[in-house]
């Protein structure tokens, strides 16, 4: 079924099925209310005739503009831009169409309701495949600020993800399992725990004593249980940004921080 | 390390349904919030589905996860876990959406974490969130998937893709920290710092859901509000001492050893 899509700032604030007549005017008795001084109090309808959809001017002040002219009345064609004082209505046509594209539109115009859009498939077909949306001019404005939106998301997405150097562990002192602990990834342990990287043996070692985090700026080591001391310096609740050479002990191990491995 | 923990779900001032559900195994430290979405009631199936697949998904959690499918190497086997529980909770939505001619085209977003060992793992699909309070600051700790300035158009959802990418975190919690995970009912409605001053305003769990869904309300209620609120305490021992010897130095500094 066709719709009108009322603009606000050009944005959809609400849609209209044209099944029946729809009224446009400033007064509630209409089915598209517009409060505004420049709307005459019935001022235009459109209505359904067959296959096609009709806008009529109802002989208001400032008239009824499709597409830039004024008219009396018009066939409206898929894409057209209706005036109504300073109210832009967008007709479409094509909400009758293929489901997908229904889909789609329903999620550009909807402004209440959540609403998913599927990039691969919603936007490719918005995108590529309805050049008759493209006509519109308001409407591809907006689809072309998504369509920026997204590839600008998709940007952060990547740059997000690039890690920085892998820095090591190195054991100066105590018993271990390894000489050198690489730290690849998002958490590191040290502790009794089976989960930990590095492993405390013995009866009154806590379960997890550290955990080094990386991100985007480097390692992070925050205290979970037990005593330990960073370059002699206690770590308690406060979360400590490891730099390169760092001593790290921990319940009796010595631990040498390396940005770089 | 113990877990006190509130929650509360309330249908808003505007929809008729409540499509959110949260559910937890607090012995585990387990937590999660689903919000619903698509056509009469099948939001409210699709966020049911999600939550009763990741719980039962995880429902052993002594078991270390080698047998689970794909093995992220970057994160610890818990968070592995629980990502491959919501990557499982998307196969039964989408392939029930495929079956049920009344549910095609449901959905849900998922936030949850899994608090172990002082490490909480994050999950989330969508645009329900996870903060966490540490040390006086509230910290986000997902991104929501929408489209920036266009918060009601959602990137990823559980249920509506053959497969879909879980957003993974990691996070290392201590004694006097908060985990918060909430619909977007809560964060459209109620700011950062307000929810930041409920937590030290309210300190009790269940005060500050109860106190959040109120303001929530007030300020519209345009959506379903969902949270659950995890406050990180030290041992039963170390509380005992600290009130015993009344002492309480420098905020939480002194708390925070924990050995277990």
């Amino acid at each position: 079924m066709a719709k009108l899509i009322l603009q606000c700032d050009d944005r959809a604030a609400q849609e209209y099925a044209v099944d029946k007549m729809v009224t446009i005017g400033r007064l509630p008795d209409n089915m598209v209310v517009l409060d505004h001084p420049s709307v005459s109090s019935h001022h235009a309808c459109v209505f359904s005739d067959g296959e096609q959809c009709i806008v009529e001017d109802l002989q208001s002040t400032n008239g009824t503009f499709v597409n830039g002219r004024r008219i009396g009345r018009r066939t409206l064609l898929n894409g057209d831009v209706v005036l109504v004082g300073r109210h832009k209505l967008v007709f479409d046509q094509l909400a009758s169409a293929p489901a997908a594209t229904t889909a789609a539109s329903a999620s550009i115009s909807n402004n209440g309701e959540t609403v998913f859009l599927d990039n691969r498939t919603l936007l490719d077909k918005l995108f590529i495949d309805s050049d008759t949306y493209r006509k519109s001019e308001a409407l591809s404005a907006r689809l072309t600020d998504l369509e920026h939106v997204v590839a600008a998301r998709a940007a952060v997405d990547g740059s997000a993800s690039e890690p920085p150097d892998v820095g090591i562990l190195r054991v100066i002192a105590g018993p271990t399992a390894d000489t050198v602990y690489k730290l690849d990834k998002q958490t590191s342990l040290i502790g009794k725990a089976q989960s930990s990287l590095v492993r405390l043996q013995g009866w009154f070692k806590p379960r997890v004593a550290v955990a080094i985090t990386r991100n985007r700026q480097g390692y992070v080591a925050t205290l979970l249980g037990g005593r330990t001391f960073i370059n002699s310096q206690p770590l308690n609740g406060r979360r400590h940004e490891l730099k390169d050479g760092d001593m790290l002990e921990v319940s009796g191990l010595i631990l040498e921080f390396r940005a770089k491995g | 390390m113990r877990l006190r923990v509130g929650a509360a779900t309330d249908r808003g001032r505007v929809r008729e349904l409540n499509e959110d559900v949260y559910g937890m195994r607090l012995n585990e430290g387990l937590f999660v919030v689903c919000d619903g979405m698509g056509g009469c009631t099948s939001g409210e199936v699709a966020s049911r589905m999600a939550l009763d697949t990741i719980l039962s998904e995880l429902d052993d959690p002594a078991g270390d996860g080698s047998s689970h499918g794909r093995e992220d190497a970057t994160y610890l086997s818990q968070t592995s876990r629980l990502a491959e529980a919501v990557r499982r909770s998307n196969q039964v939505i989408y392939d029930r959406a495929q079956q049920d001619e009344r549910q095609a085209g449901m959905g849900t977003t998922m936030v949850g974490a899994w608090i172990s060992d002082h490490v909480a793992s994050v999950a989330h699909v969508g645009d329900s969130r996870a903060y966490l309070w540490h040390r006086d600051a509230l910290e986000a700790l997902t991104r929501d998937h929408s489209v920036d300035g266009h918060q009601n158009i959602l990137l990823r959802v559980l249920g509506r893709t053959p497969d879909v990418d879980v957003e993974l975190n990691e996070v290392p919690v201590q004694p006097g920290d908060y985990v918060l995970l909430c619909s977007d009912g809560l964060t459209r409605m109620v700011p950062d710092d307000a929810v930041a001053r409920a937590i030290v305003d309210f300190g009790d769990p269940q005060a500050i859901c109860n106190h959040l869904i109120d303001a929530a309300n007030r300020n519209g209620g345009q959506d379903n509000i969902t949270l659950v609120v995890v406050e990180v305490r030290g041992n039963w021992w170390r509380h005992a001492a600290r009130r015993w010897t009344g002492r309480r130095r420098g905020g939480r500094d002194g708390q925070a050893h924990s050995a277990m």
